[in-house]
């Protein structure tokens, strides 16, 4: 009696982040699962720490302190990166799916990576200069 | 002759699953496949992988080498070793494993069947077809073939080998996913069909859950397919018609 092997749900899922061997399409692909988690984790973090308005000026203020520390504008630059990759990324997805652009879908993700670089390099500009 | 260190993926019911290495000799021009059937028949002759036409027509052989899907019976030894290391061979990915690099496709068949495929592949039906004339067997004669008839030709593009659900990052993770091959004969089918009940069908069965929408675009089917059949633009297709039909229904057309 053959009893095939198969591999467990995890080892499964985690060929999602598997880019070796792989092509433009897949680390898009990556890239939009990578920074869409980073986005779902950065939301319920934003409203936790909104929840310390409720606290008052008391709560409220320390954190405002540690937001300006240099460590927090880098993690700024982080969520502006995902922000603009998940985006962008995103209309490419869109475009695709309405049968758009189909046949140049890995120059749309170049042209759109390089948009997103730019909006990155000026907005970590505007956040340390500013 | 080429000395190849065959590093292969092994498997059989009831023990652990791991690597052999077999050092086999293959001729310079030599593709994968014969690299395998020499670690067969020089080293074990208990190592099983699929194979039949040995050129690019059946698609059973697919399998990955050194982690990439292709059909070792077109891919030479020299494209993929470069005379360091060992030449990885192991089984399609997405695919339960029966023995060694033999994988179940009967999943795989049964949702190519359930697009009710009539797939003919224009390359060969814009060929003119010829068959061996009466007589000293050398010449050849054209072949008519029934006004409507050559539309229900089984032969296509898509060789059924398997690769693109490999390849395919969702396939990882949903079983019930029709996958590429299967949507793109839809697509094909939908292309190919006059009657528009059939046509409405067929977008219905792209339809759903586990049809068109499971798809997250990664692409990798298109990239990987061995026979160009571009399952990823059938899908984009599929889904551009299944907007515009909902599109024209919203407005009671």
């Amino acid at each position: 009696m053959l009893t095939p092997l198969q591999p467990s749900r995890v080892r499964r899922a985690a060929r999602w982040a598997d880019v070796r061997h792989r092509g433009l399409g897949m680390i898009a692909y990556v890239l939009n699962r990578i920074t869409g988690i980073g986005l779902v984790v950065y939301l319920y973090l934003h409203l936790a720490v909104l929840s310390l308005l409720a606290g008052g000026p008391g709560a409220w203020d320390p954190f405002i302190t540690l937001a300006r520390s240099p460590l927090f504008l880098v993690l700024d630059v982080i969520l502006i990166a995902g922000w603009l990759i998940n985006g962008l990324n995103g209309v490419r997805v869109t475009l695709t799916g309405f049968g758009v652009g189909v046949g140049s879908q890995k120059a749309m993700f170049v042209g759109l990576m390089v948009v997103a670089i730019a909006g990155l390099i000026v907005m970590a500009l505007m956040v340390f200069g500013g | 002759m080429l000395d190849i260190p065959l590093k292969v993926f092994r498997y059989k019911t009831g023990q652990a699953p791991g690597y052999d290495v077999f050092r086999v000799q293959v001729a310079e021009t030599a593709n994968v496949l014969d690299a395998i059937e020499a670690a067969w028949a020089q080293h074990d002759r208990t190592l099983t992988f699929r194979h039949a036409c040995h050129h690019a027509s059946c698609g059973s052989c697919a399998m990955r080498i050194n982690g990439v899907e292709r059909l070792p019976c077109i891919t030479p030894v020299r494209d993929v070793y470069r005379g360091q290391g060992e030449l990885l061979i192991e089984p399609l990915r997405n695919f339960p494993i029966v023995s060694d690099l033999v994988v179940d496709v009967s999943g795989f068949f049964r949702r190519m069947s359930a697009s009710s495929l009539v797939i003919t592949r224009t390359a060969e039906t814009t060929l003119p077809l010829t068959a061996d004339a009466p007589g000293d067997g050398l010449a050849t004669q054209p072949v008519q073939i029934a006004e409507g008839l050559a539309r229900f030709n089984r032969f296509e593009n898509c060789v059924e080998c398997g690769i693109c659900i490999s390849a395919c990052p969702t396939m990882a993770t949903s079983d019930k996913f029709l996958g590429p091959a299967a949507l793109a004969g839809i697509y094909r089918a939908r292309l190919e069909c006059d009657d528009p009940a059939e046509k409405a069908r067929l977008l219905e069965l792209a339809d759903g859950e586990h049809g068109v929408w499971r798809c997250h675009s990664g692409w990798e089917c298109s990239a990987a397919c061995p026979q160009n059949v571009n399952p990823a633009e059938a899908i984009m297709a599929l889904r551009r018609d299944l907007i515009w039909h909902r599109f024209k229904k919203l407005f009671g057309r």
